[in-house]
């Protein structure tokens, strides 16, 4: 087990503030933050290339604050792999084994192994200068594997590779979690978090603002930043009142929304998933379900699909997929209907 | 239509002049200088071991002091020290002084009533008017351009590979041989050239130190003064041969290097 206690180190201008952590064996722990949040600094500090300022770092009941970095056993794979370009991909592997410790024998037998599992046997012996984004990956992915780390730090490892090699990474570090490896995944893209989590932390201005499974974070985000980032896009300031035992909220004293909870404060910012969001040419909601006549604004391509923008008085991102698009294509400026069950509203009290 | 505009044809002008200025008076000697007597200059035995003295002991002086001289480079390169612009002002010192300048502070050092001197003296070893003394004159006014350039070299090598060296479990000593080294290789082999080529053209200091055994400058100096322009010509002109010859094929070992590192280098780094 991890646990960071009461972490906070400066660094010129910006500042890790307080970070408290504790990560199971075993985990898929993704850190979510925008750059410039502190996430690759927090990694450094782990892996032992920066000392806290403050605070004590423990694994598997070990206080490692003060540990070399060479003997901490915790790989770190950088964001851009940094991978050694005056050695072969077989040097670059063997690299943590040619220190004069291991029989030539056996450092081949280590790093055809491990080549062999990250499919890259075929890489070994080329220079990296003319590998792709997703094959430097596994070439330092299989350089920091070949130690057996303890840990895996993994610093935006989808952020350089193409879209269509990220499932394939992916599935190997889903592969890797399963067979027992304890991983912490910094990004600022709450998809990959949504794919590879078993636990989650929103990290905000050097701190951490929201920790949890992946389902609480993302269905329960505590603020406005932590919903943004887990992938919200409609927003509205509303006032809840009461009407006859039954709970509304008023935004802008021009959209009505029927709320599911027994109770509201007195106002609050309520969150919709685009989503969540059905759309039609017709009103073809249950009466219990929230539902507006609106304007398409704007048709957009959409990583799932196609991102439609209502204007029903208040301006709703609807995310539909491409296949229903094409069953029932929308025209800009044609008139629609937007529905949403109760259930799908969900209040950040006193956000901003 | 005229692609060039009177401001191209003043760059021309005016890069033309500048040229000019620096291959005259080479190429002035080169003309005035008789087929036969320049064999014969190149026969000389005084004047052969006075080039042969010359390159070995800059190569030597480069060679010796580049083994400090490149690590106090890292040093600069990596680490963050009180005073460090103090120091780096320091490294930059012989460049401006006045060549016999520091060859008279250098005098003081190592003669024998200096600190150097003394303890030389003590082994039964005297650095003045002594190849040992010369290297260590060429090396006072040449060493700032190996340790400016490796140090350029060591700054340019992304900082996180040696990290992630670290992180492989590497030690310090390892990280430096097995990664800032190599990288930064073409920017120490392009100081070494420099070094090398500013210790073998230096007379001011060296003729403080050493008036004999004659590095070629001092020879030069010493045949135009006793002989004249006619006589120390030829001498000078063999003595720029030698050196051409000599960096053309350092720069041309430095330049394959240069080419097989580029090829092993990936575009972010």
């Amino acid at each position: 087990m991890l646990i960071l206690k009461n972490i906070s180190k400066k660094l010129g201008e910006f500042r890790l503030n307080d970070i408290g952590l504790e990560i199971s064996d075993g985990t898929y722990y993704v850190l979510l933050g925008r750059s410039g949040s502190g996430k690759t600094q927090l990694l450094e500090l782990i892996a032992g290339l920066t000392s806290p300022d403050s605070g004590e770092i423990w694994l598997n009941g070990e206080n490692i604050t003060n540990k070399k970095i060479q003997d901490r056993n915790i790989g770190l794979v950088f964001q851009d792999y940094a991978i050694f370009p005056n050695m072969t991909v077989f040097g670059n592997i063997a690299y943590s084994m040619n220190s004069g410790k291991n029989g030539k024998h056996r450092i081949k037998e280590r790093v055809t192994s491990i080549a062999a599992e990250l499919n890259i046997s075929h890489l070994l012996g080329r220079n990296i200068h003319h590998l792709s984004g997703g094959e430097l990956q596994r070439v330092a992915l299989a350089r920091t594997l070949i130690t057996s780390p303890r840990l895996l730090l993994l610093d935006e490892p989808m952020a350089s590779i193409d879209a269509s090699l990220k499932d394939e990474i992916k599935r190997l570090l889903r592969r890797l979690n399963r067979q027992g490896l304890t991983i912490i995944h910094v990004t600022h893209d709450y998809r990959e978090a949504v794919s590879l989590a078993t636990r989650v932390g929103v990290i905000h201005s050097g701190k951490i603002i929201q920790e949890g499974d992946p389902e609480t974070v993302f269905r329960k985000p505590v603020n406005k930043f932590v919903a943004r980032y887990s992938g919200f896009r409609n927003f509205f300031r509303v006032k809840f009142i009461n009407e006859n035992s039954a709970w509304k909220a008023l935004c802008n004293e021009k959209l009505i929304f029927n709320m599911s909870e027994k109770s509201y404060p007195h106002e609050g910012l309520l969150i919709l998933r685009s989503d969540d969001i059905r759309i039609s040419p017709e009103n073809t909601s249950c009466p219990t379900d929230n539902c507006f006549k609106g304007i398409v604004r704007e048709i957009l391509p959409s990583e799932y699909g196609v991102e439609i923008t209502v204007d029903a008085g208040e301006t709703f991102y609807v995310d539909i997929s491409a296949d229903t698009f094409k069953q029932q294509p929308y025209n800009e400026l044609s008139e629609v209907w937007i529905s949403f069950p109760p259930e799908a509203c969900i209040v950040l009290q006193g956000s901003n | 239509m005229n692609r060039y505009g009177p401001f191209s044809w003043i760059l021309l002008i005016l890069s033309s002049l500048v040229l000019l200025f620096l291959v005259a008076p080479l190429l002035g000697m080169f003309i005035h200088t008789g087929v036969k007597d320049f064999f014969i200059t190149a026969g000389d035995k005084e004047v052969q071991a006075s080039i042969w003295l010359t390159v070995w002991v800059s190569f030597a002086a480069t060679f010796f002091f580049a083994t400090a001289a490149v690590p106090f480079a890292w040093l600069l390169a990596r680490k963050s020290f009180p005073l460090k612009s103090v120091v780096q002002g320091i490294i930059d010192l012989p460049v401006v002084l006045p060549h016999t300048a520091a060859g008279i502070a250098l005098l003081g050092f190592i003669s024998r009533d200096g600190l150097l001197g003394k303890a030389a003296a003590a082994v039964g070893f005297q650095l003045v008017n002594n190849p040992a003394g010369i290297a260590l004159a060429m090396a006072f006014v040449s060493l700032p351009f190996l340790i400016n350039s490796a140090r350029d070299g060591f700054a340019a090598v992304p900082e996180r590979l040696e990290k992630a060296a670290l992180n492989l479990g590497a030690s310090r000593s390892r990280v430096f041989f097995t990664i800032s080294l190599p990288l930064a290789w073409r920017s120490i082999i392009t100081g070494f050239v420099m070094m090398f080529a500013r210790g073998m053209s230096e007379f001011g200091a060296v003729v403080i130190i050493a008036y004999h055994p004659m590095i070629a400058p001092v020879l030069i100096y010493d045949r135009f003064s006793s002989f004249g322009l006619n006589y120390a010509r030829p001498a000078a002109v063999l003595f720029i041969v030698v050196a051409l010859v000599v960096f053309t094929i350092l720069r041309l070992l430095s330049e394959s290097r240069k080419t097989a590192v580029t090829k092993n280098e990936y575009a972010d780094s």
